[in-house]
């Protein structure tokens, strides 16, 4: 297939945090607001001058200044973003939304603060206190966080519009993002896929990573770009697979799928496009900010919540993707020491045996994934474990 | 005209090729020691298997080769490359088809293999963590004892007792089997320990897999009688011999999905 309209230069954004579209941004005088998590709001972070910005770690090297301060127990994204605030690689954020989510992830924006290491003197941080059951009452409390840890403190500290008007707002142009996305992830359907699943994870990534006001005109022109492309006639895929797991913002693990002919038609990692990629629905007559907090609730899929009809619906969700997607298999990733996903994946296999014979596995992977060569062949082995019975069943229906 | 088909497994440490016959006979194999440069392991352990088959000259003359193992991306004249999970799922099952479970032990790493009834992979699992329960496991423990390997892996079946070896690490293993030596302990006794202890490794590995019924070793450690004897008192199993070299069984699953393929 021919390159996919400015796919190059999404490359180029993804090569840093503080990218060109983040420094346009700031150049005109707005407000970056980083975050880690579903929880924290992304349409949130956009009302008003400011703009969210999903931090991400590239080209990460070396994590020893991390595991100095936080132990090499926490998960490599944790530290990853933690020796990147002590390489300086944040001064660009004014504030930094994060949660209660997981406690490793509070001790980067903890020790991030107490270090002083964001060379910004307006710098400021917000930790919210997430509920860990959808209720009335944890709506309540969700809505009171989200006010007083991020909306508020950016009103205040620099004169954000938090109004009903500048949520509904952002919400519209979020929702036009997100349309781009329900098109694109329709082509996924396809029996040959016009577009990669590296080309797609690179879409997300970089939707989540640039102020969305600057990438949805280039996002748009991909879009048009992508209606009128072929695949190649030649249909290499070997196995259609779900992804699901934890944070995964390195594009090479698409490389990796893609290197084994696994065809990626679905994926619900952080930074991926299920959930988070889909339009935000808000009513006339009901305040936005609630119906958005009841949206991101409602929505959530982090194996944080434990109550059992959240656990029921992450895995009855996997089946109707499965189905919907026409998948092959499922592949649980878990980075190392992400405690959730450690415990979603176990009961999520095994859940899943029992009610379907789709073919699963599970790899646990650091957060920097290129030149993995054990993860290529677990990945490999699977697809082909699933390819080879399928050459073998056709040539069984053939022959018979 | 005969054809001839060809599996070519480049592993960390030891390069091997078979040729198979249009029947699925072994015509031609070899095991070399790995290079540096796995294009000039692969080079090597095709011209030496080739050189077994009379009218063979070259890579060219076989209908189609299958390249497997770490470097399997880099076999220049292979048709297509599959992981080593399958290939040893495929080796052992035309080898024996009545093996459901591997413990394949190489130079890097330590894998259990679940294998389905047609030799496709049911389930495996691999370690990753570093080089414990692998080959330069043994390697390294072989130079503490000052021993070449062959020796190092039959020291172990001589030992009257176990002495419990705690780390897993090759680094240090090493530092405890130097402790234990200048303490004077016997050092069959010691090896033994170390074996246990792999075997250990390979238990979880076969557990989590889904291993059972009757199960086999591949890899080259599958020679180290003092981890077989080891394996078979952990995993309480008598394992399964192979008539063929457990070390090829990577090599003869590629050439016998290039056979499949190319017939």
């Amino acid at each position: 297939m021919k390159d996919l309209k400015h796919i190059h230069f999404y490359e180029q954004l993804l090569d840093e945090a503080n990218n060109d579209l983040v420094r346009k941004e700031k150049a005109e005088g707005k407000i970056a607001v980083g975050y880690t998590c579903y929880y924290v709001p992304e349409v949130l972070l956009n009302v008003g001058d400011a703009f969210s910005v999903r931090l991400r770690a590239p080209r990460t090297g070396s994590l020893d200044i991390s595991q100095y301060y936080m132990t090499a127990f926490i998960c490599g994204y944790s530290r990853a973003l933690f020796e990147r605030a002590f390489e300086g690689g944040y001064n660009f954020l004014d504030y930094w939304c994060s949660s209660e989510t997981c406690q490793q992830m509070n001790r980067v924006v903890e020790n991030v603060d107490h270090l002083k290491l964001v060379a910004n003197a307006k710098f400021g941080h917000g930790i919210i206190d997430a509920p860990l059951k959808v209720s009335e009452h944890g709506l309540k409390h969700y809505m009171t966080q989200i006010k007083t840890e991020i909306l508020e403190p950016l009103h205040e500290k620099y004169g954000v519009d938090i109004s009903d008007e500048s949520i509904r707002r952002a919400v519209k142009e979020h929702n036009e993002m997100c349309k781009i996305f329900e098109e694109i992830s329709e082509l996924r359907k396809e029996k040959n896929p016009r577009i990669t699943p590296r080309e797609m994870h690179i879409l997300s990534l970089v939707s989540y990573a640039c102020p969305t006001a600057q990438i949805l005109p280039y996002l748009k022109e991909t879009l048009e770009d992508l209606r009128s492309r072929e695949a190649d006639p030649e249909n290499k895929w070997r196995a259609r697979l779900i992804v699901v797991g934890s944070e995964l913002d390195d594009y090479s693990f698409s490389e990796i799928m893609e290197s084994c002919r696994a065809y990626v038609v679905a994926d619900r990692y952080c930074f991926g496009t299920i959930p988070g990629r889909q339009c935000i629905p808000l009513k006339d007559d009901e305040p936005a900010l609630e119906q958005v907090c009841k949206y991101y609730l409602d929505t959530n899929a982090c194996p944080r919540f434990m109550s059992q009809e959240k656990v029921h619906a992450r895995h009855e969700e996997l089946l109707r993707y499965a189905e919907e997607y026409h998948a092959d298999g499922i592949v649980y990733e878990q980075a190392k020491f992400c405690d959730f996903w450690g415990y979603e994946k176990l009961i999520g296999t095994a859940y899943l045996k029992e009610k379907t014979n789709l073919p699963m596995t599970s790899v646990d992977r650091e957060y920097v994934i290129s030149g993995s060569g054990q993860l290529m062949t677990r990945i490999q082995a699977f697809v082909e474990s699933i390819g080879i019975k399928k050459i073998q069943k056709n040539r069984g229906a053939n022959n018979g | 005209m005969a054809k001839y088909f060809g599996g070519c497994d480049v592993g960390s440490t030891y390069g091997k090729c078979v040729i198979l016959d249009e029947s699925g006979k072994i015509v031609g194999n070899a095991t070399v020691r790995s290079k540096i440069n796995p294009v000039e392991t692969a080079n090597m352990a095709l011209a030496e298997a080739i050189s077994m088959v009379p009218g063979l000259e070259s890579a060219k003359d076989l209908t189609y080769l299958v390249g497997t193992g770490y470097g399997r991306n880099k076999v220049p004249f292979a048709d297509e490359n599959i992981s080593e999970i399958s290939c040893h799922a495929m080796g052992v099952h035309v080898t024996d088809p009545s093996v459901t479970g591997i413990i394949d032990i190489g130079g890097q790493d330590v894998k259990g293999i679940a294998v389905d009834s047609d030799g496709t992979v049911k389930n495996f699992a691999m370690n990753d963590k570093c080089a414990a329960g692998t080959g330069k496991f043994f390697e390294a423990m072989a130079r503490a004892f000052e021993l070449s390997l062959d020796e190092f892996c039959r020291l172990s079946l001589t030992a009257k007792n176990v002495i419990p070896i705690t780390a897993q690490c090759a680094v240090f293993a090493e530092s405890e089997v130097i402790s234990l030596v200048g303490e004077g302990k016997p050092r069959e006794e010691i090896a033994a320990g170390l074996q246990v202890s792999i075997a250990k490794r390979c238990f979880v590995m076969a557990k989590k897999a889904g291993t059972d019924g009757n199960i086999t070793l591949t890899g080259g450690c599958a020679k180290n009688e003092g981890l077989k004897k080891a394996i078979e008192q952990v995993l309480r199993i008598k394992v399964v011999e192979l008539k063929t070299d457990p070390q090829l069984m990577g090599a003869l699953g590629a050439a016998e999905y290039a056979r499949q393929m190319g017939m």
